[in-house]
């Protein structure tokens, strides 16, 4: 979610600090797991909100995040396309398509961790995937 | 199962019927298996997705982030008393603690892992291990 490896690793440490605190009082009512996932979510949510702020005010409309045809790809660029296309869409649409498509969770588990419904996990993703496919594969085939 | 809701499927999960949910999962594969021609443009721009997703490399984390979560893990104590509520076993299982470690910092990072399932299945037994005790066994035993 965070596409950057050095804030990624603050909030994994970020995440199991809070884990080791809560422990000892942990009671059963969820997956620790799911739990897990959660609070790394919102660690990830408040960072993305951070870099919002910090941001200046003007900024191209969009990269080129198109795909480049396979034969002439760029491995390097291909992941750094869908990297940037995933990081510029909605933060709840990015989490949900990062825990079901990247991570291969469960439907029923990445809704628990998102806290919604399968049905409205399957709204952020549909919006997700509508995004990117506009993104990533427009123009690909008349190129 | 209606076209309609078969594109709606195919557009959310994926190219893949076994990644719809499974209440509609065997109405999709028959739907599919009836009129392919129909569902081929979504199927292919689905496929199109899925294979980008696919080729995202999986992400490793360093040794330092491990030993630096070890580290930060709280150490074994003494139960108290005869209940056997936490009571921390020592980090034996390294090869859990790895996945555990590993699948959320991959999560962070976005990337993909094999096995969502038996990551958790083994972040699960990790945390068991580290508790001391089987989360499921302790709910049944609290609900009894």
């Amino acid at each position: 979610m965070l596409a950057d490896r050095s804030e990624a690793e603050d909030v994994t440490q970020e995440t199991f600090l809070r884990a080791w605190k809560a422990l000892p009082g942990w009671e059963p009512r969820a997956k620790f797991s799911t739990w897990l996932h959660r609070v790394a979510l919102n660690l990830c949510y408040d960072r993305l909100r951070k870099r919002k702020e910090s941001l200046p005010g003007d900024l191209p409309d969009h990269a080129d995040t198109r795909l480049a045809p396979h034969d002439a790809l760029d491995q390097v660029q291909r992941v750094t396309a869908i990297e940037v296309a995933i990081g510029a869409l909605p933060e709840r649409q990015s989490a949900a398509l990062t825990l079901c498509a990247l991570q291969g969770h469960s439907q029923a588990e990445a809704a628990e961790i998102l806290e919604v419904s399968v049905e409205a996990l399957e709204s952020l993703l549909a919006r997700a995937r509508r995004t990117l496919r506009a993104q990533l594969l427009e123009g690909r085939t008349s190129s | 199962m209606t076209e309609d809701r078969l594109i709606e499927l195919i557009e959310a999960w994926g190219a893949d019927p076994s990644a719809f949910p499974e209440a509609e999962r065997a109405g999709a594969k028959a739907l599919l298996a009836a009129q392919p021609e129909r569902f081929a443009h979504a199927l292919g721009e689905a496929r199109a997705l899925d294979a980008a997703f696919a080729c995202m490399p999986d992400i490793v984390p360093s040794p330092a982030l491990t030993e630096a979560l070890i580290t930060s893990a709280p150490k074994p104590k003494a139960a108290a008393g005869g209940f056997r509520l936490p009571k921390f076993a020592p980090w034996a299982p390294a090869s859990g603690f790895a996945a555990l470690a590993a699948g959320l910092f991959m999560g962070v990072m976005m990337a993909p892992v094999a096995s969502a399932s038996s990551y958790t299945d083994e972040v699960e037994t990790v945390l068991e291990q580290a508790l001391g005790y089987d989360l499921a066994a302790l709910t049944e035993e609290l609900v009894q």
